[in-house]
């Protein structure tokens, strides 16, 4: 892992202004975003306001109409997804996105696609230098797979995984492109509370080890108010509120937001 | 857009120099592009409401004008010395046969192969495709064998109008008399129809047309019904006006399908623009003189067309930029 | 260590689990499964390497006309047009099978390597002298005549960089789009050669006559004085034996590197795109360029084909390439399994075989043995109906093909859980509008 070039309290990514428009349909409105380095922040709001939409732009599947995104001092708002990835952002996805033909290991091996070298002349005479860049690939897989409780199924197909190790599994392939920003996009939908209880430890114990910001989105306000130290609030692509889980969950905006207008009368 | 400039200039310059020549050559274009047209409007049809490029119709279109033809010939005897009353209830008798033919023919083949792979991957469905309209051709060249076929001059090529030398005959007219009423019927369907209205909701989302009691099955149907229909009507005028063999299909099918894209895919009135743009195009290449390829360039032509379509602007004249999606 | 073991050895359930697995052990299967695996892998190879290997060798003692259906064996000559074939579906498979692109038109790439085997070793280019290893011809003659292992090579990377150029505007579009722009490709460049006979008064390709003759492989008078090979395949007494040695060893060469990319890092990123091309571009996998790696490298191998066919026919001609070649491949890699080297290059042997003299035999046979003798019935004619007829039904119902990829097979043998007929198409959730892809008719992919 790379030191990170700037002082803890530099921001990592710094989304300033940033819209997206479909059509007619304002998605992220004029967003000012920051990410301190080593933070977890979670973006949360109701369904539709835009935070899915907002992730994909920082990952580069959209474009964003206007406004521009910094990443560890680049510009990356015109940047392709791989290239990005390749920066230090690393995802997962709100519906699994697993290559599901391909073991868990593989899985994790194509995460390190962007910082493996081996190439085509060597791969086909079998040079020893990509012989063995490959033999440390795995073993360094098989680690993330263990760091993420995924030992034993190393070799099974991703589709045929648990639910629950399906999650984590993504986990270990976004953290195999060696992020300095990881996105989880609802990581705990679909699971039950034991599922959820563990895998906020696997991300606290990620935290331990790993010198890397999160941004999560949740829905699931334990999740949220038990592990991040910032909180800010979407609705119809505006940030709403932002701050400590105790201040956002006594704003009335929030639960306006989230509840209608009765709910604060 | 400064390749479109070339292409006006060098029109200008053939219209120019033989005026009568690009006139003749017009109508041949406009013809023939009725002809497309009603070819273009099945793919399009068809991509619209399951997203998929029927490879097979252009086959089922080929199957259809032979099988038309040998109605023609075998079945009713008509020639050019029938009456002009029999030759036209004929023709009328042989329409319908052949909308029907081309109709059922389509829409066994959604039946029996695309509709088992609705929730397969759009490349399995695609490649099924591929193989559907190798059967058809291979069907085609079983029943009718290599030859090419035609019908006897049934319409006379009288002139309808000549003027300076530009001539238009009624054998060409009765192509645009046929498309013309046609298009109208279609576009009432799809606009004023409880059938028209499903189709258009079921190619926009499939799962909400469901849910609001579309039987989406039925519809899907219909759509392939529709359009070998189109391709039947103009599978009886291409035989009127050239000649068909087992694999008169494939060329065809992708002229119509480039026609269909021009316009933009999934659009009706687009794909009949296209249809004729590009009949144009093609008559353009081999009837003018002035440095024009000629028809052993038609191919590429068309080809060449397609693929600066898809690359340079995928939604066609008519379709609209799609937003990056929800 | 020891100690354990006799420990186990006197424990009833040790003796019990021993005699049971000695009673599995003793027979053939568990002696077979008890080999370490790469053996197991390696030995069917090797044994069927042989087989055909020696085949000019014992085809003379295989029993000839009246074999039950298909009548009799193929010539060493068809062999080679077999091998290859069959080298042209591995090749194709590279881009259909493992990154899951459907490429049309890949009779363009034999058409490029054919021609260009045509420009650099044959008479056609009358106004140069030039000549560079080349066997069989007198060296004054005219033209372009390099030796033929060169001219392999040069043909596979020229037909590579023509795949590159056909990439370019080509690889971004959507699945389907890229399907008829590659059938685009298909028929303009075969369409080209037939037309190429005066490009402003300059014969490239010599229209529809075609290029030819075409030079012969060999190895040349001090080549054959040293170790003895051949001089010159096509004036050699064994040619049709040498051809097909040359072209087995061919289609060996490409088996295996493609086997080494698909386990590589790039065959990985193939594979994961096919998968789920948004999540492999999220992984850090540059789209375009993987692609394009893909389509270079099935057109490598395609180019190599083709130039060696068209010195083996010592002639390249436009009416050999058409569309439906390219969907005669691409039956061959459906057949097979996409991504399955091994069905690839079964189903490839047999529909080739079909092809150049399969069909005609059945039909042989079955007119004197089955249908009445007034009903004589042209199987050949109907051959592409055939290849309609396998790709709709292998899409129906196996479309995992003969035999599947090894991540399946493996699944098979497991007992795994996803189930394949309707696993493969439920399960798959790659393809179904995910959050920014949904594009309606005709939209542009969001990124490349």
């Amino acid at each position: 892992m790379s030191e990170p070039a700037t002082t803890p309290d530099s921001n990592l990514l710094v989304a300033d202004d940033v819209r997206k428009e479909f059509g007619g349909l304002i998605a992220v409105n004029d967003l000012e975003f920051t990410i301190p380095e080593r933070s977890l922040v979670s973006l949360i709001g109701p369904n539709g306001a835009g935070k899915t939409t907002f992730f994909n732009m920082l990952t580069g599947l959209y474009r964003a109409t206007s406004g521009t995104i910094l990443f560890d001092g680049h510009d990356v708002t015109d940047k392709p997804p791989h290239a990005i990835t390749k920066l230090g952002v690393g995802r997962t996805f709100q519906n699994i996105r697993l290559f599901p033909q391909m073991t868990a290991l593989e899985n994790v091996l194509v995460g390190m696609h962007s910082r493996l070298k081996g190439g085509i002349v060597g791969s086909v005479l079998g040079l020893p230098r990509v012989r063995r860049e490959e033999r440390e690939a795995r073993v360094k897989a098989r680690e993330l797979l263990e760091f993420a409780g995924l030992g034993r199924v190393d070799e099974e197909l991703a589709e045929s995984l648990a639910y629950g190790d399906q999650r984590r599994l993504e986990v270990a392939r976004a953290l195999a492109t060696e992020p300095k920003l990881l996105l989880l996009d609802e990581p705990t939908a679909g699971m039950n509370p034991q599922e959820t209880v563990t895998f906020m430890e696997f991300v606290a114990r990620l935290r331990e080890q790993r010198p890397l910001a999160i941004l999560l989105i949740e829905h699931d306000m334990k999740v949220v108010m038990g592990i991040s130290e910032r909180v800010t609030v979407l609705d119809y692509g505006e940030k709403i509120a932002e701050g400590t889980p105790r201040e956002i969950q006594t704003d009335e905006r929030v639960i306006e937001a989230y509840l209608g207008k009765a709910a604060t009368h | 857009m400064c390749f479109v400039a070339l292409l006006l200039a060098w029109l200008g310059v053939n219209l120019y120099k033989t005026p009568t020549d690009f006139f003749n050559v017009f109508l041949i274009g406009l013809t023939t592009g009725s002809v497309y047209a009603l070819v273009a409007l099945g793919y399009t049809l068809v991509y619209g409401i399951l997203q998929l490029i029927n490879f097979a119709h252009g086959d089922v279109f080929a199957l259809t004008g032979l099988f038309a033809s040998s109605l023609i010939a075998n079945r009713f005897n008509l020639d050019e010395n029938s009456g002009a009353l029999v030759i036209l209830a004929g023709l009328a008798a042989v329409f319908l046969i052949a909308m029907i033919f081309g109709a059922v023919v389509n829409s066994t083949i959604e039946l029996v192969a695309y509709r088992r792979l609705r929730s397969a991957p759009r490349l399995a469905v695609l490649i099924t495709a591929v193989g559907m309209s190798f059967i058809v051709q291979n069907i085609s060249l079983a029943v009718f064998d290599v030859n090419f076929r035609s019908v006897p001059p049934l319409i006379s090529d009288a002139n309808v109008f000549s003027i300076g030398g530009v001539h238009y005959n009624w054998q060409a007219f009765f192509v645009i008399l046929v498309t013309a009423p046609v298009l109208v019927v279609l576009s009432w369907l799809v606009k004023n129809t409880r059938q028209g209205k499903a189709m258009r909701a079921t190619s926009q989302d499939p799962e909400a047309s469901a849910m609001m009691g579309i039987n989406v099955n039925r519809t899907i149907s219909f759509t392939f019904l529709l359009a070998g229909g189109l391709a039947g009507i103009g599978a009886v005028l291409f035989l009127v006006e050239f000649n068909i063999r087992y694999d008169t299909g494939f060329e065809l099918g992708l002229i119509a399908f480039t026609a269909a894209v021009l316009g933009g895919i999934g659009n009706l009135t687009g794909a009949v623009l296209g249809a004729v743009l590009i009949g144009l195009i093609q008559a353009f290449n081999e009837g003018l003189s002035w440095f024009a390829p000629g028809s052993d360039w038609t191919r590429s032509i068309v080809f060449g067309l397609l693929i600066a379509i898809l690359v340079f602007r995928p939604e066609g004249l008519l379709g609209e930029r799609t937003p990056e999606g929800a | 260590m020891a100690r354990r073991r006799d420990r186990a050895r006197t424990s009833v359930r040790g003796y019990r689990d021993r005699a049971v697995r000695a009673s599995r052990l003793d027979s053939g299967a568990g002696q077979w499964r008890r080999l370490p695996r790469p053996v197991r892998t390696f030995t069917p190879v090797v044994v069927l390497l042989a087989i055909a290997a020696t085949y000019p060798f014992y085809l003379a003692s295989l029993p000839s006309g009246n074999v039950p259906l298909i009548y009799s064996f193929p010539s060493v000559r068809s062999a080679v047009t077999i091998l290859v074939f069959t080298t042209m579906a591995v090749g194709l498979n590279v881009v259909v099978g493992y990154c899951g692109l459907l490429d049309l038109g890949y009779v363009a790439f034999y058409a490029i390597g054919a021609y260009t085997g045509g420009w650099l070793a044959s008479g056609q280019f009358q106004q140069v002298r030039f000549h560079f290893g080349s066997v069989g011809i007198t060296h004054d003659a005219r033209g372009i005549h390099i030796s033929i292992w060169l001219v392999l090579l040069c043909a596979a990377a020229l037909t590579a960089i023509g795949g590159i150029l056909i990439g370019l505007p080509t690889l971004r579009l959507r699945g389907d789009y890229l399907a008829i722009v590659t059938l685009g490709f298909g028929e303009i460049i075969p369409q080209f050669v037939r037309n190429a006979d005066s490009l402003h008064g300059f014969d490239l390709t010599h229209g529809t006559f075609g290029i030819s003759p075409i030079d012969s492989p060999g190895f040349g008078n001090t080549v054959h004085r040293a170790v003895g090979l051949p001089v010159s395949y096509q004036q050699s007494f064994n040619a049709d034996r040498l051809f097909f040695w040359t072209a087995l060893v061919i289609l060996l060469v490409t088996i295996f590197c493609c086997i080494r990319l698909r386990d590589s890092r790039l065959g990985r990123a193939w594979i994961a795109i096919r998968e789920d091309e948004t999540a492999a571009g999220a992984m850090g996998i540059p789209l375009m360029r993987t692609k394009t790696w893909a389509y270079a490298i099935g057109a490598f191998f395609g180019g190599a084909a083709g130039a060696y066919v068209a010195s083996f026919n010592a002639g390249a001609f436009p009416s050999q390439f058409s569309f439906n070649i390219s969907v005669f491949l691409l039956c061959m890699v459906i057949l097979g399994g996409m991504g399955s080297i091994w069905g690839v290059v079964v189903a490839g042997v047999i529909l080739s075989w079909l092809n150049v003299e399969g069909l005609a035999n059945i039909g042989t046979w079955l007119n004197d043995n089955v249908f009445p003798s007034n009903h004589n019935i042209e199987v050949a004619k109907y051959q592409f109906g055939i290849y309609g007829v396998v790709i709709v039904l292998m899409m129906m119902f196996r479309p995992q093909g003969l035999i599947p990829e090894r991540r399946r097979k493996r699944e098979l043998e497991e007992g795994g859980h996803g189930t394949l007929d309707d696993g493969i198409y439920e399960m798959r959730g790659a393809d179904e509008p995910g959050a920014g892809e949904r594009g309606s008719p005709g939209g542009p992919i969001p990124r490349g």
